[in-house]
């Protein structure tokens, strides 16, 4: 009896202590679509309207890995340097002034020559989730020949109009579907629709009754292919 | 073992519990994590450096001393995965368990990264000046004899320095010791093949009689003999092959074998004699030499039924070519070296010479063979020691005060040396009782070459490289060390070299045309060397011996034991943990022991006969008591191992070597006596006899299997049958 009682006590403590720590952890609420991220501080100001909107400079000429990669990256701080070197112009703002103390060094010597910018990530997925950038790229700008912008904007939003990068769409597994649902929808043999795509919610891959029994799908249809 | 009033229903009690809570509260919150991660770009990248994309590295596995040759994967500048090479003639796109986790011994939290010099009980960290420094100071005037070199099992390009080094003081004392060796063996196949190591073509036997020897788990090279055992199992013209398995504790390949013959500890020479006059096939000598053990002798010593020899000795008539093998069971006792005798006897008998047993290439650098490590070298230095005759000594890629048997009382002896220095990778036993301890680069970090010891199909020297930058900035690699201290005996000699990779890379290529690369450039020829990770030789052939005698064959008398100590101990070797230097890598702590799926600790396997006879049911704390002392541990009722034995497994029991070895379960190292064989000196690991008393606690073990005979979906999961009720003309 004793002992029994002892356990509840623990039980409730320990009920206490992981709820209250639970709800005190600080998470931004649910975005919705229109909801904006976070803003996100980054060790100095990058311009994303500058470069994307005023240069008409392609995303993938910094995000170069983007297609060649599951990941976009962040550009190497060479690539940065390589240009800002002979432009002149701005080679005293503060912003570049910063770049180039990542690059040659800090005057108080905080910062090492070479040191990588220490961006902040502001796209970013948990870790039980696996987005392909180069699979989305190669349909989109190359099978379909969209503009980069667009391509890119689906999921980044209007990056050309932002100078720090700031989430814009929710990234939430219903969204995603949002889109395979509408544009990439699982056909049974002659085209035809099946399951009405309930299947991203169900976990269940679509029975299909055509003849043949083929199922087509465009786009994922197993969990496996973004949770693996 | 868990050992605490809170017991498993507790536990998941309160795992339930506090994860409703935090699901409860958790709801409603997204997992998008926006500016909480730092995302580093790289400054200056490769070229074909692509974030998300990996990229691959040949390199050498340096987990045991088999030299398979490996591939890691590289994402992101940081290895990942490690793989076998395809191209490897040993491994052949294949690496175990032990290899696998080679990647965790690198990422090791534990690993030393300052040089440290003892300051009482503490370490003060110093610099790599000072230590040179203070090694040249400790050096001086010191004669070749006053020093002592003791490392593990070395070939390649490192034992050429370290030779050169001891031979710049004239010192001739460099100890060569493995723990757990194949050396005895290896003494017994010069004297009755006339090679240490020949080729053994499992794949081309249709019955393998194995002696103890584990060959799918921890004897000699393991991946390429699991390879040749598939083929093997395949078999030759569709006869699927037959393995017979004899020893005393049922070890990985004996639980696959078809035939599992428990025999007395010690008896395998006895019982192989047997065969041989079961055979009735030989002449001469060997007859004479084995007139005396009939069955009814040789059934009474070894406690095998004399149908079993008759059907051991039918079977191999019947099928040939076949292939004997002596392993570590047989050699482990005083007259080891007689029992591997009278069982390579039986190759020369079936004539599996140059069928199964194959002449073997040997290296064409004499001077990069490997040094074979043995426990002979132990007992020298030991002595050495003891008399206090050595004023500085340096230890590397051995863990003596642990391994050691208790006996030798190593590390009172250890304390007589003037100033000791261990590299070391982690502050293990060795090195906690060092002056100076230097800290070494991972073998992932590091550049090298080694010769492996089994040569699989053709001579090969193996080349490591890193497969990342290093870690810790303050780690040095054995070959950069070597150098350094080099530079202090022979600065004019070595000082062209800035670095072992220097060293190496020249080494190398002022012998390119010897190493196949004659026709091509210096860089071209490097590159490929590194991208291959391999460069593959044909090197002389020795020669079989076609004729043995048997002269100077004599098997002691089986004792019946010793009242006051029962019972044999059988140290077993794992194929996970081996002499216990991996025991700082969880994964190889938490992947269940084969046979007996016990995780984390250490436990005594006795026989269910021996255990009612003693009252000890599982989990009951069980003293072991030797002559030179005792351990505890957790007793596990084991079918596979005779009534007259027990057995530990060694690995366990660290009193260091950080927090993933440091506590779990005992050392059986501790207990044994120092016993050696008469003929080569080697530590006879077997011959340790104990007696058991039950403590009166008890534990709950921790392992994965159910109960005893339990069930799967209602139906038994293992068939068990007594190897005396099989009747082998069902089997083959």
């Amino acid at each position: 009896m004793h002992r029994s009682l002892r356990f509840f006590v623990l039980m409730m403590g320990l009920f206490l202590v992981a709820s209250s720590y639970a709800t005190d952890a600080s998470q931004a609420a649910l975005t919705t679509d229109d909801s904006l991220g976070p803003l996100v501080e980054q060790p100095f100001e990058f311009p994303h309207n500058r470069h994307a909107n005023d240069m008409q400079i392609d995303c993938m000429y910094c995000h170069t890995y983007a297609r060649r990669s599951a990941v976009a990256g962040i550009p190497p701080l060479q690539k940065c340097i390589g240009c800002h070197q002979s432009i002149d112009s701005v080679r005293e703002t503060p912003r570049i002034k910063k770049l180039f103390e990542y690059w040659e060094g800090s005057e108080d010597g905080k910062i090492a020559a070479r040191t990588p910018v220490p961006w902040k990530k502001v796209h970013d997925l948990p870790d039980f989730v696996r987005f392909n950038h180069e699979r989305h790229i190669k349909r989109f700008i190359e099978q379909q020949n969209r503009p980069t912008q667009e391509a890119c904007g689906y999921c980044h939003g209007d990056v050309k109009d932002m100078t720090v990068a700031r989430r814009s769409k929710p990234l939430s597994m219903g969204w995603c579907a949002s889109c395979h649902e509408k544009d990439h929808p699982v056909t049974g043999e002659g085209g035809v629709a099946v399951g009405n795509q309930a299947y991203w919610y169900s976990f269940q891959k679509p029975v299909v009754e055509a003849a043949g029994g083929a199922v087509k799908a465009k786009g994922p249809n197993d969990c496996w292919q973004c949770h693996k | 073992m868990i050992d605490s009033g809170f017991d498993r229903r507790d536990f998941l009690k309160v795992l339930g519990w506090s994860g409703a809570a935090v699901a409860l509260s958790g709801c409603g919150n997204t997992s998008i994590e926006d500016g909480r991660e730092t995302v580093v770009s790289y400054s200056e990248p490769a070229d074909y450096v692509i974030p998300g994309i990996g990229v691959y590295y040949n390199s050498t596995c340096a987990q045991c001393d088999a030299g398979c040759n490996i591939n890691g994967r590289v994402r992101e500048g940081r290895v990942l995965k490690l793989e076998g090479n395809p191209d490897s003639t040993i491994n052949r796109g294949k690496i175990c368990g032990l290899g696998q986790a080679g990647v965790q011994h690198h990422y090791n939290p534990d690993r030393l990264r300052e040089p440290l010099l003892r300051k009482g009980d503490q370490g003060e960290t110093i610099s790599w000046e000072k230590a040179y420094g203070l090694i040249a100071e400790k050096l001086k005037g010191v004669d070749g004899e006053e020093m002592a070199f003791l490392t593990g099992g070395m070939s390649g390009h490192l034992k050429v320095l370290l030779g050169n080094y001891l031979a710049s003081f004239g010192c001739k004392n460099h100890f060569v010791y493995e723990a757990v060796s194949p050396a005895v063996v290896r003494a017994a196949n010069k004297k009755s093949y006339g090679m240490a190591m020949p080729r053994f073509s499992i794949n081309k036997a249709k019955v393998v009689l194995s002696f103890g020897a584990d060959f799918l788990g921890s004897w000699i090279s393991p991946v390429h003999f699991s390879q040749q055992y598939a083929q093997f199992r395949k078999g030759v013209d569709g006869q699927r092959g037959v393995l017979i398995q004899v020893e005393s504790k049922m070890t990985l390949t004996g639980a696959n074998a078809d035939r599992w013959l428990a025999i007395r500890p010690g008896t395998e020479g006895v019982l192989a004699l047997g065969i041989i006059n079961a055979l009735g096939t030989a002449t001469g000598e060997i007859a004479a030499a084995v007139k005396d053990y009939d069955r009814a002798r040789v059934s009474a010593e070894t406690g095998i039924a004399p149908g079993q020899i008759d059907k051991v000795a039918a079977l191999l008539k019947l099928r040939s070519p076949s292939l004997v093998l002596a392993g570590s069971a047989a050699e482990g006792y005083a007259h080891g070296s007689q029992n591997a005798a009278a069982i390579n006897l039986l190759n020369h008998v079936l004539g599996n010479m140059g069928k199964t047993v194959e002449v073997s290439e040997t290296i064409p650098f004499p001077q990069m063979a490997p040094s074979l490590g043995n426990t002979a070298a132990l007992k020298s230095l030991n002595d050495g020691l003891s008399a206090g005759k050595y004023k500085v000594l340096f230890s590397y890629a051995a863990n003596p005060v642990f391994t050691a048997p208790g006996a030798l009382k190593f590390k009172e002896g250890m304390a007589k040396a003037g100033f000791k220095v261990a590299f070391a990778h982690y502050l293990d036993e060795t090195a906690m009782q060092a002056d100076l301890v230097l800290p070494l680069d991972s073998a992932l970090e590091d550049w090298g070459t080694q010769v492996p010891e089994y040569l699989a199909t053709c001579a090969q020297i193996n080349v490591q490289q890193p497969l990342m930058e290093k870690l810790h900035a303050n780690t040095r690699g054995m070959g950069d060390i070597l150098l350094a201290l080099l530079k202090q005996r022979r600065a004019d000699e070595y000082k062209g070299y800035e670095d072992y990779y220097a060293y190496l890379r020249d080494a190398l290529l002022k012998n390119k045309s010897a190493l196949g690369g004659g026709k091509i450039d210096d860089d071209t020829f490097w590159n490929e060397t590194l991208t291959k990770g391999i460069i593959k030789l044909e090197g002389p052939v020795g020669s079989l011996a076609t004729k043995v005698g048997a002269a100077g064959l004599k098997l002691p008398v089986s004792d019946d034991g010793d009242d006051q100590y029962p019972l044999h101990l059988i140290p077993s070797v794992t194929a996970s943990l081996r002499d216990g230097r991996h025991a700082n890598q969880p994964w190889l702590q938490e992947s269940p022991d084969p046979l007996t799926t016990i995780v984390w600790d250490s436990w005594v396997e006795i026989h269910p006969k021996k255990a009612a006879e003693l009252h000890i049911v599982e989990g009951d704390i069980i003293e072991i008591a030797s002559r030179t002392g005792t351990i505890k541990a957790q007793a596990y009722l084991f079918p596979g191992i005779h009534p007259d034995a027990v057995s530990v497994p060694l690995g366990r029991g660290h009193d260091a070597m950080g927090r993933y070895a440091k506590g779990f379960g005992v050392n059986p190292f501790q207990i044994m006596d120092a016993v050696f064989d008469k003929e080569t000196g080697e530590l006879a690991m077997h011959e340790t006899r104990v007696k058991i008393t039950k403590t009166g606690q008890r534990v709950i073990v921790v392992k994965d299997e159910g109960a005893a005979g339990g069930k799967q979906m209602g139906k038994k999961i293992a068939v068990r049958l007594s190897t005396d009720d099989v009747d082998l003309s069902e089997e083959v």
